[in-house]
């Protein structure tokens, strides 16, 4: 007998008594409905992550790199109406080096401030875990509530990557000291249009 | 066969250092204390564990035909399945899998089940450079320790602990023990190593039945950048980790990182769905004891466990015993209802590593019911003879004496007149270890019984 089939037959003998399936959407409806300014409470839990929040226009991104990170040299944008300095063919060296990367959000939760980015949106994805400073732009109408609303609006499969990421990098593994910037990005700006 | 743990034995060691002892202790209560603010700034926080736990108990009632989906899903997804009943085959399959790419250079992130496997050891000797990158494991591993709690691997060291392995290690001064500093020593080092990966092996917290995908979550970002950066991408996972659909994931989404650290998220939620061209993705589903678990009438909602780490948190012997006091891959209380059914002999002192006060009960997100688990232990243990020999002969003595009155009353009276003149060092033999650090009640006069007779039975209150 496989491994697979060996398995396979021992969970089918140990199982216990069904058990149905709670309806998680149903449960959802009978919630609490929050504060509806779902901007606000976005941009709170946003900080609250250790994010910064800058509120601006479509129109502006292409002042975006001179607002947010004029020290900046080393950019790369996945989006086309921010120019980078350094293409998404460069190699990972180069992409180690990053002082900024750029990318748009599909969708933002209010609840934890985190914005959904799946490969698509990233182009590279190693760099939006290599840049020193990654800023996300998001349309504030594309802020949802809480979790339950957003994995309703997005596919997690529909890529073979996709992410959550509320705030920059962090670790408090030394005597509980939060320490921002552990293996990724030590800033994270998200630009609000 | 490896010698018994005796928990109260490395517990007493632990506490030897009192002032060390009480700041582990206020270290885990303040993470406990964020996870209550966190749950409490969520209205339906009891409704998200009842579902979460019904969630899981009918994943865990159809598991066999959930991991056949999940499968049958990954497959379509260009995802690699493998099966390993146990540590051993686990540890093959990886070895294979690392072989076959040509794998010199392996980046970890927090995977417990490799831990439980054995998995690190097991590479090194076969010429594999392997690396633990989240921070608190990579300190550990450098110590060459075991982490000593599933989410806070090194909440065991100070940061002159850390400063001292550092500057062994990574050549840091020997005066750095700046948490800021260190960590981007370890930023530096641990750089370099994700850039030079042939492989990543990860855990996940999560996977999907629905949709053959894993979510792995992290704060640190080196699940992502090993991921990320190497052709190949390994993940081991329990098979009691399935969930049915992406639209439960948002109730274990939500309670995960609140209960943990007190985080309404952790930093990346990422969701992996296959390989990208020219990549690879293989997903290892391990039983190693978890069908056994299934098939336990009192434990199998142990199973439900999403690996948040309160229970530790809370609990009073974990917060002034250390996690490495319990001598197995997860301590805690949560540990202690899941080891004893991988070894009953090994692990027999872990349910009496608990006052069963029922704190992990109330804060786990799932629902398990821990301390009545730990309860049913005690009971398996004491019935195949494993308790301690003291401890057995004692009960013994006490279940005699307690079940007939007539001997009762002649203990005890003896006893109370004994206790007030026996030096309290020997008062001990009746206190046992309770009173090493206690002195016993002074013992009163009379009996209760004796009490009664004389001011009820003869006052005519009959």
């Amino acid at each position: 007998m496989s491994s697979r089939e060996a398995i396979l037959s021992a969970v089918r003998s140990a199982r216990p008594a069904p058990v149905a399936l709670p309806d998680v959407d149903a449960a959802r409806s009978t919630f609490v409905s929050p504060d509806p300014d779902v901007v606000g409470r976005f941009i709170d839990a946003a900080r609250v992550a250790g994010a910064d929040v800058v509120v601006s226009e479509r129109a502006a991104l292409e002042h975006l790199v001179e607002n947010v990170a004029p020290e900046a040299t080393l950019v790369l944008s996945a989006i086309p109406s921010v120019q980078g300095t350094v293409s998404r063919h460069a190699d990972v060296p180069t992409l180690a080096d990053l002082d900024l990367f750029v990318c748009e959000g599909v969708l933002g939760v209010a609840e934890n401030g985190a914005a959904w980015i799946p490969l698509s949106r990233l182009g590279v994805r190693a760099a939006s875990f290599l840049a020193e400073h990654v800023v996300i732009v998001l349309e504030r109408s594309a802020i949802v509530s809480d979790l339950h609303e957003a994995y309703a609006h997005i596919d997690v499969a529909g890529e073979v990557f996709g992410t959550f990421i509320a705030g920059p990098s962090k670790t408090a593994d030394i005597e509980q000291s939060l320490v921002i910037g552990a293996h990724g990005p030590k800033r994270l700006t998200l630009v609000l249009v | 066969v490896t010698a018994r743990v005796d928990h109260p034995a490395a517990a007493a060691e632990f506490v030897a250092d009192e002032a060390r002892t009480d700041w582990h202790d206020g270290a885990l209560w303040w993470v406990r204390s964020k996870r209550d603010t966190a749950a409490a700034a969520v209205p339906e926080w009891e409704r998200l564990r009842e579902l979460a736990s019904a969630i899981k108990e009918h994943t865990l009632s159809h598991l066999d035909e959930y991991l056949e989906r999940f499968e049958a899903n990954a497959i379509a997804r260009g995802i690699q399945v493998h099966w390993a009943r146990d540590a051993v085959e686990h540890n093959t399959i990886v070895h294979g899998i690392l072989t076959a790419a040509n794998v010199r250079r392996l980046v970890k992130s927090k995977s417990m089940l490799t831990e439980e496997c054995g998995l690190n050891p097991y590479l090194e000797a076969r010429g594999i450079d392997v690396v633990d990158t989240d921070l608190g494991e990579r300190i550990v591993q450098l110590r060459g320790e075991a982490p000593s709690h599933i989410v806070l691997p090194a909440i065991h060291l100070k940061k002159e602990d850390v400063g001292a392995t550092f500057h062994e290690h990574l050549g840091t001064p020997p005066d750095l023990v700046d948490p800021t500093a260190l960590t981007a020593a370890a930023r530096e080092h641990l750089r370099e190593r994700f850039l030079t990966a042939d492989a990543a092996l990860t855990g996940a917290n999560f996977a999907i039945a629905e949709t053959g995908g894993i979510v792995v979550c992290t704060n640190e970002g080196n699940a992502d950048l090993g991921m990320a950066l190497a052709p190949v991408h390994v993940a081991s996972i329990g098979i009691e980790k399935l969930i049915p659909r992406p639209r439960d994931l948002a109730v274990f989404v939500r309670l995960l990182a609140r209960s943990a650290t007190g985080q309404p998220l952790t930093v990346y939620t990422s969701h992996v769905h296959g390989a990208e061209p020219g990549r690879d993705v293989h997903i290892v589903l391990v039983d190693n004891g978890r069908s056994a678990q299934l098939g336990r009438e009192g434990f199998w909602r142990s199973l439900k466990c999403i690996r948040c780490g309160a229970c530790m948190n809370t609990c009073p012997i974990y917060r002034r015993s250390g996690g490495h006091s319990y001598g197995s891959p997860i301590p805690g209380p949560i540990g202690s209802v899941l080891t004893p059914g991988l070894d009953l002999e090994r692990y027999a002192s872990l349910p009496f590593a608990s006052t069963l006060c029922g704190s992990c009960t109330a804060v786990c997100p799932v629902k398990i019911d821990l301390d009545a688990q730990l309860y049913r232990w005690r009971q398996i243990v004491v019935g195949a003879g494993h308790t301690a020999v003291g401890k057995a002969a004692a009960m013994k003595v006490a279940s005699r004496v307690l079940a007939r009155p007539g001997v009762f009353r002649i203990v005890g009276a003896m006893l109370r007149r004994a206790l007030r003149v026996m030096p309290r060092r020997s008062q001990q033999l009746v206190s046992g270890a309770w009173g090493r650090g206690r002195d016993l009640p002074a013992a009163p006069k009379q009996s209760f019984r004796e009490w009664y007779r004389t001011n009820r039975l003869k006052g005519g209150m009959r």
